[in-house]
């Protein structure tokens, strides 16, 4: 069954397709995001764009990413990680 | 906690017991009336261990010697104990060494003490053939701290050593000091991780950086002794405590613990029970690798600690009388050929350069020798009381100075201060007053952490004598800055809506997340998610192995996306790689098909001929298909040849074989095109024929021109 063919009823619970445990990479603009494309180690990590700011990251990889993005000189902050 | 995880261990433990074993442990634990199944047997076991009433009842059938040993090992508040300092502990206590194994098999058999078994062992069949193996290597055991913790002792007759001094003058730390050091080792090996030998010791590079390190090996001001091997002392101490993690071949620094923002009793509890865990480290040789020589020292801490703890509050013992009354008694110094080095002054070192800065003990000096007791925090927690109020402490303490070198006074530190400023500063001295250096780097890290501009703002605030100077807060800002423009989400939860409307409502409901597109909501972590709001029309992990929900047609270019089980990964991979022909079909399928230019675009991606194997593999179950790798290969690799050519169709395979093999015929013949063709040289076929005529064949005077 579709989301869309769900449906919600006003008030009633929104019909949703859960994604768990994505890695995403996400931007303050676009220049950005191509600059991170255009670096041939993190293009490879990349499987995809979902909107012009947010890549989609490969499972795993996330130090990977964080490590060449350090490199860059990029200071990445991570989300999702308490004082 | 601790009792859960605990008795999680305890769990997988009984699952790797053989049958018999186990319904042996279970008859003395669980009594069960009937023949129940194993999965039972285990369940029923552990109700037990969650029972008090029933467990106090099992620990009451114990005999002396059993319930002193479980009491005297909570006392320590370490759940795993080496089993050869359990023996060492019972003949201590008095217990006759013929029937000390005896004890301990016993207490094994009634499931109140488990075998720590190596992660990969699935079965295990006899607590005496285990225990017999200790010859190959030290053997560990786990005693659950739900039962430890409710044994009653039998009376002992602990001795009398302490005397009351009227004049004494008490020496007791702050407890900072191994925080401190601890916090520096942090630093160090976040930069650069200890690496290990194949051996598992230290590199050599390792191994100067802790003898030599001046912050971690230099004796504090108000330091009653010098410790050997500091810095080991300290790198053991960490790993056990979980700031070091191994890491393939590395030890790597991972979170400071989070108990350090409880107070002090909470850092110091954690630190304690590390201290009976030792085996690189002993106070007589200092640090000596792999040869877990501090074996009789774990026992012998413990037993001090318990004599001291049934002394009379007020009194003081002599160090030296503690030695020798250890010495009587402990298996390790009372058997004979005992070298005098190993009687040298090894209880000093423990007592006064490890136990005294974790505020177990305080001392004084009496006579030109220390005496020592308890303070009030090291007998609550030996007790497992609860620890004394401590004074408040005085929140304005640092001084944050234009050059970024923040000066900080000890009387106002606290450990959960402490632990903030590790995280956002570099330790540079250690003292009275100790200095820190602020710089991109380290402010870098405490937001890695959690931290932001503006609570790092507030830390300085709050602590600082006077306000934080403009140009330091100015460059806080730029750094902080700097970290907002990539956000990386280790394990985002995304939210996938039907339409824009619908994520409309949920924010308008109070969830909280970063809308990525018009239906796409991105949640740091799934625990943000209140789900009443939500019915799931679909759930994909991505921590899981790509689901299979492509099909491709016979023209092996056409694919077809089942919806309802696709994902992200697929859904932005798939425009990479492949046009997109029909958004959705009736029966909620996407279809996409592969040509010449989208698979141009995923070459220039950097995609190979594995790349899209292991993608078929991945998504459609199946090797890629022949049609699919031609348009993605086919400017990769050498450009065709077209050519005429003379083929001599046999009529048995065995003929082609012949003129293929014969030495005669070999050279006539260019290639074989299958199994009754072959190619063969135009110009010599005259010369070809005649040696056909001179075996029986007769090939043909003319060649067949192809129609068309």
């Amino acid at each position: 069954m579709t989301i869309a063919a769900m449906g919600s009823g006003s008030g009633g619970r929104i019909p949703v397709k859960l994604h768990k445990r994505v890695c995403l990479v996400v931007t303050e603009d676009a220049v950005l995001a191509e600059e991170i494309l255009a670096r041939r180690k993190l293009a490879g990590e990349v499987v995809g764009r979902l909107t012009e700011r947010v890549l989609l990251i490969r499972p795993g990889r996330v130090e990977a990413v964080l490590q060449e993005l350090q490199k860059m000189g990029h200071t990445p902050q991570v989300a999702g990680k308490s004082a | 906690m601790n009792a859960e995880a605990d008795l999680d261990r305890v769990r997988s433990t009984l699952e790797c017991y053989d049958e018999p074993l186990l319904r042996e442990v279970a008859a003395r634990l669980a009594r069960p009336r009937n023949q129940w199944p194993r999965d039972e047997l285990i369940r029923k076991c552990l109700e037990v261990l969650e029972n008090p009433p029933v467990l106090d009842r099992r620990l009451a059938e114990l005999p002396d010697p059993a319930r002193s040993l479980l009491a005297i090992v909570f006392r320590s508040r370490q759940p795993e104990w080496p089993l050869a300092s359990l023996f060492e502990l019972l003949m201590a206590l008095g217990q006759e060494p013929a029937t000390v194994g005896a004890t301990i098999q016993d207490l094994f058999e009634a499931g109140l003490l488990y075998p720590v078994l190596p992660e990969q062992t699935t079965r295990f069949g006899s607590f005496g053939y285990w225990m017999s193996t200790a010859t190959e290597g030290p053997l560990y055991v786990l005693v659950p701290r739900p039962i430890a913790g409710r044994v009653r002792p039998p009376e002992t007759d602990w001795p009398e050593l302490g005397e009351r001094l009227a004049l004494a003058r008490p020496l007791q730390a702050d407890g900072l000091d191994w925080l401190l050091r601890l916090g520096v080792l942090w630093q160090q090996v976040r930069g650069m991780p200890f690496r290990r030998t194949q051996g598992g010791g230290l590199f050599k590079r390792d191994v100067e950086r802790l003898s030599q390190d001046g912050l971690l090996n230099a004796r504090a001001a108000d330091a009653l002794i010098a410790v050997p091997d500091q810095g080991f002392l300290l790198a053991e101490v960490a790993e056990r405590l979980g700031l070091l993690v191994p890491n393939d071949a590395e030890l790597r620094a991972v979170d400071l613990p989070e108990e350090w923002n409880e107070g002090l009793w909470s850092a110091l509890s954690g630190i304690v029970p590390q201290l009976f865990r030792l085996s690189d480290w002993g106070p007589v040789d200092g640090y000596r690798p792999l040869s877990n020589h501090n074996q009789p020292f774990a026992s012998a801490y413990l037993l001090v600690l318990e004599v001291l703890r049934n002394q009379p509050v007020e009194e003081w013992v002599a160090i030296d009388l503690l030695q020798d009354w250890i010495q009587e008694r402990h298996p390790f110094w009372a058997r004979s050929g005992v070298r005098p080095s190993q009687r040298g002054p090894w209880l000093e070192v423990f007592l006064l350069g490890v136990a005294w800065p974790v505020r177990l003990i305080e001392a004084t000096r009496h006579e030109e020798s220390w005496r020592v007791r308890l303070t009030e925090w090291g007998r609550a927690f030996l007790s497992g009381q609860e620890p004394p109020l401590l004074p408040p402490p005085f929140p304005k303490t640092l001084l944050l100075q234009p050059n970024l070198e923040i000066l900080v006074y000890r009387q106002g530190l606290t450990p959960a201060l402490l632990r903030r400023l590790t995280l956002a500063a570099t330790w540079k001295t250690l003292g009275a007053a100790c200095t820190l250096a602020l710089e991109a780097e380290t402010v870098y890290r405490a937001l890695e952490a959690g931290e932001s501009f503006e609570s790092l703002s507030r830390l300085f605030e709050q602590h600082g004598t006077r306000s934080t100077p403009p140009g330091v807060l100015d460059l806080m800002r730029t750094w902080a800055n700097k970290r907002e423009r990539i956000t990386l989400y280790p394990t985002a939860t995304l939210l996938e809506f039907a339409s824009a409307r619908e994520l409309d409502e949920a924010l308008a409901r109070g969830v909280t997340g970063f809308r990525a597109t018009d239906t796409v909501l991105v949640v740091a972590s799934e625990d943000q998610i209140d789900f009443k709001h939500f019915r799931l029309a679909g759930s994909r992990d991505y921590g899981l192995p790509p689901e299979r929900c492509v099909t491709v047609e016979a023209d092996g270019v056409t694919l077809s996306v089942d919806l309802s089980r696709s994902d992200l990964l697929l859904e932005t991979e798939l425009p990479r790689i492949a046009e997109l022909v029909e958004r959705q079909t009736s029966n909620n399928r996407r279809i996409y098909r592969l040509t010449p230019e989208s698979l141009g675009r995923a070459r220039e991606a950097g995609w190979s001929a594995i790349t899209l194997e292991n993608w078929f593999q991945q998504r459609l179950g199946i090797s890629a298909t022949p049609a699919a790798k031609l348009l993605l290969l086919a400017p990769m690799l050498d450009s065709p040849r077209l050519r005429r050519l003379v083929v001599l169709t046999v009529s048995d395979s065995a003929l082609a074989d012949g003129l293929e093999q014969w030495p005669i015929t070999r050279p006539y013949v260019v290639e074989r095109l299958g199994p009754l063709s072959l190619v063969v040289q135009q110009d010599r076929l005259p010369a070809l024929r005649e040696i056909a005529t001179r075996l029986g064949l007769r090939l043909p005077e003319a060649v067949e021109e192809l129609p068309g």
